[in-house]
């Protein structure tokens, strides 16, 4: 049985930061998952749980974080800083340790999100140009961070990115011009234009650039996840009238034509109250997951058919990870709620109630 | 993997802030139902039914002294409306009930638009069966019908297709009003609280938990859309966003709004204001000293703040101590129930 102390001792014979596979092989195939939080008192960490929901190890930040990024190969857990971001913080998962701080270039911010590229070498990251307000997709040496391409990211606002079969990068144009003078004030509610661009990483340019027609200008494109028939679904925050009634979740694939919405309940569709949190496939990708965490549920489509499965109630979710079973996730809450919810058999786990701890947006399964 | 779960695992050990006991909110939230809401949607209904005699008294018999009597009953429902405003839950979210009692903010005058339209329907498609359940919700309640009764391009007077839509919207109104309140007569709030099935779910607590960030969103409805928007508190002016602008009812609509936070308080026996003056003494008197502020300073605003007799700025210096004050009393309320054990929303109110 390995000790904490073995374990860290293991980690420094190893190399400075372990790779997943070394890291599995010292127990067991134990999932794990990272996420940023904060309690009442506003202080803010990023951390680390198991899947009994206990918390292994956590950092102070200096500010709210938004989205973990994991790297494939090592033990490397990141944080990025919530919009508009200045720092991205890497820690080595076996001792806990900050090994790497990134911040953006002068007249830049981070989104949230960010992505390393399938062979760990490059991190990839959203940023807003902000005295233009060009959205930008910068690609950086790993671990260096030395930016080696900034590409045009096709719009305004990029928010999140899904890197797919390693060299198409799906960005979530928002369309939502800021600037970090005005907070969060959007500058351009009038003339939103946000899009799905499918860019090239070899040469930066777009190869599917997708809209929405004229009259859902306002449907922000925030969240999205790509399974592996590289069907990518997206989840919307309508920055138009709370009374109009606009699509909120859709699917898009490289090769179509269009954004094809999924439809719900219109009495679901009204408690999502036009705001999609995250979006996430299960294991197999044919089950999505949308978290709403103004409404206080997560819906549940089935992709190959386009149905509304479902929804689970929970207060404030937001975060939501596949587990190592298929139809599975597990869901997290700002209230400290950490659950499993199957939508197939309709199987509740609580797994654990944190009272003191608020979980962030989004929730990471680590490759462990 | 286990090992590593096991042997790196570190304590966390953050303060617990004060709660009261799971049934202690039972009483508030009690109070808040019974003395507020069904209190109110019953006073909100009668009045809505007393609407709809008026408009059709008014038809019957068109006149300047009619359409007063009728212009009355419109400012005593929607002031009525204004008491329970703050409350989107329950029946009233069923067919989007509550966006149809008032359709505000309405920068597109759409409601201008659909009632134009509307008038040129015939009686009969109006009549019939889920005619107005379906309709439009710009078409559906107050904003429609102050539109009809003060709006220059409906002239109810003289035209008796005006009229003829008058008596159908304020018909819909009414019934759509009676309905919330019949609803709530025969139902608790626990009704509408979803449950969390696995999670040592309290009702009482999630139901009083969702009442208090309605109540704190609407106080940013309040001091945002009522009045910074339409004076133009951070940028330009436009007095036609006011609320109820037309029936000259956008002041006297923010007082009753804060005539409600002082009842929300103190309904109840235990009420939240008892609670908390137990627990959290300094920060209970400080909401209630500055829910009174909100009252005193709403009050000294002169009865024609919202026309466009004064100048941008003079109207912005004079609604200045009212933003600060309700921006304040926000702060100690939010404060105050998170130290009671509320979770008034962390993703769900600043997500991205």
């Amino acid at each position: 049985m390995l000790t904490r102390r073995s374990f860290l001792a293991l980690g420094s014979a190893l190399t400075l930061t372990p790779t997943w596979a070394e890291i599995s092989g010292a127990g067991t195939n134990r999932k794990l998952y990272a996420s940023a939080f904060s309690t009442p008192e506003k202080k803010h960490y990023f951390g680390v749980i198991d899947d009994n929901g206990s918390i292994l190890w956590k950092n102070t930040l200096p500010a709210r974080a938004h989205a973990p990024v994991i790297h494939p190969e090592k033990a490397i857990i990141g944080i990025v800083s919530r919009r508009p971001g200045y720092f991205m913080h890497f820690y080595n998962l076996a001792d806990a340790q900050l090994i790497k701080r990134i911040e953006p270039q002068k007249g830049h911010h981070f989104y949230g999100h960010a992505t390393f590229s399938d062979d760990g070498k490059n991190l990839i990251t959203q940023e807003n140009h902000y005295p233009s307000g060009a959205g930008k997709i910068f690609i950086r040496q790993w671990p260096s961070g030395e930016i080696i391409h900034e590409y045009s990211s096709n719009g305004i606002g990029p928010h999140e990115s899904i890197l797919w079969q390693g060299n198409t990068l799906a960005i979530a144009n928002g369309g939502l011009k800021t600037h970090p003078n005005n907070d969060r004030e959007i500058l351009n509610r009038e003339t939103m234009e946000p899009n799905l661009t499918y860019l090239s990483l070899e040469n930066g340019q777009p190869l599917n650039k997708l809209t929405h027609p004229k009259e859902y200008s306002q449907l922000s494109i925030r969240h999205l996840d790509i399974n592996r028939d590289g069907i990518a679904a997206l989840g919307f925050q309508y920055k138009g009238d709370l009374r109009d009634q606009v699509p909120l979740v859709a699917l898009s694939h490289i090769s179509w034509s269009d954004i094809k919405y999924l439809s719900m309940p219109e009495d679901v569709r009204i408690r999502f109250k036009q705001y999609c949190g995250s979006v996430c496939f299960d294991k197999s990708g044919n089950i999505l997951a949308i978290s709403t965490p103004r409404g206080g549920l997560v819906a549940f489509w089935d992709v190959n058919s386009k149905t509304y499965l479902g929804l689970k109630n929970c207060r404030d979710v937001c975060g939501i990870a596949p587990t190592d079973s298929s139809h599975e996730f597990l869901l997290s809450s700002g209230t400290g709620t950490l659950m499993r919810y199957n939508p197939i058999v309709g199987s509740t786990t609580m797994i654990k109630k944190h009272t003191n701890i608020l979980w962030d947006n989004h929730l990471k399964c680590l490759s462990v | 993997m286990k090992q590593l779960s096991k042997y790196i695992f570190l304590a966390m050990s953050i303060a617990s802030p004060i709660q009261a006991s799971a049934n202690e909110w039972q009483e508030p939230l009690n109070g808040i139902v019974n003395h507020v809401i069904k209190n109110g949607y019953n006073n909100y209904s009668a009045s809505a039914q007393k609407l709809q005699n008026s408009s059709y008294a008014f038809c019957s018999t068109p006149s300047s002294q009619t359409l007063t009597q009728a212009k009355d009953s419109f400012k005593e429902n929607t002031l009525d409306w204004q008491k329970i405003q703050w409350l989107n839950f329950g029946p009233v979210t069923y067919f989007m009930r509550y966006y149809a009692f008032e359709y505000w903010p309405d920068k597109k005058g759409i409601t201008q638009r659909q009632l134009r339209a509307l008038t040129q329907t015939d009686t009969e498609a109006m009549d019939a069966p889920k005619f107005w359940t379906s309709a439009s919700i710009a078409v559906r309640g107050l904003t429609a019908i102050e539109s009809l009764l003060y709006h220059p391009d409906f002239d109810p007077i003289n035209s008796q297709k005006h009229c003829d839509l008058l008596k159908r919207v304020t018909k819909h109104h009414s019934e759509s009003a009676n309905e919330v309140s019949l609803q709530w007569k025969n139902a608790s709030a626990q009704d509408w609280v979803f449950d969390e099935e696995g999670s040592g779910f309290d009702k009482e607590k999630a139901a009083m938990e969702l009442f208090l960030q309605q109540w704190i969103e609407h106080m940013s409805a309040v001091k945002d859309a009522k009045l910074e928007t339409p004076i133009g508190y951070h940028g330009r002016q436009n007095l036609k966003l006011a609320e109820f602008y037309r029936s000259d009812l956008s002041l006297n609509s923010i007082h009753e709004n804060l005539k409600a936070y002082r009842k929300i308080y103190h309904s109840g026996s235990p009420s939240l204001f008892d609670i908390a003056i137990k627990s959290q003494p300094e920060l209970a008197k400080k909401l209630e000293a500055q829910l009174i502020e909100n009252q005193r300073l709403a009050l000294q605003l002169p009865s024609d703040f919202f026309a466009p007799t004064q100048e941008q700025n003079e109207k912005v210096t004079m609604a200045t101590p009212l933003v600060k004050s309700i921006s304040l009393s926000q702060s100690y309320l939010t404060n105050l129930v998170t130290n009671l054990g509320f979770q008034i929303g962390f993703n769900s109110r600043d997500g991205d």
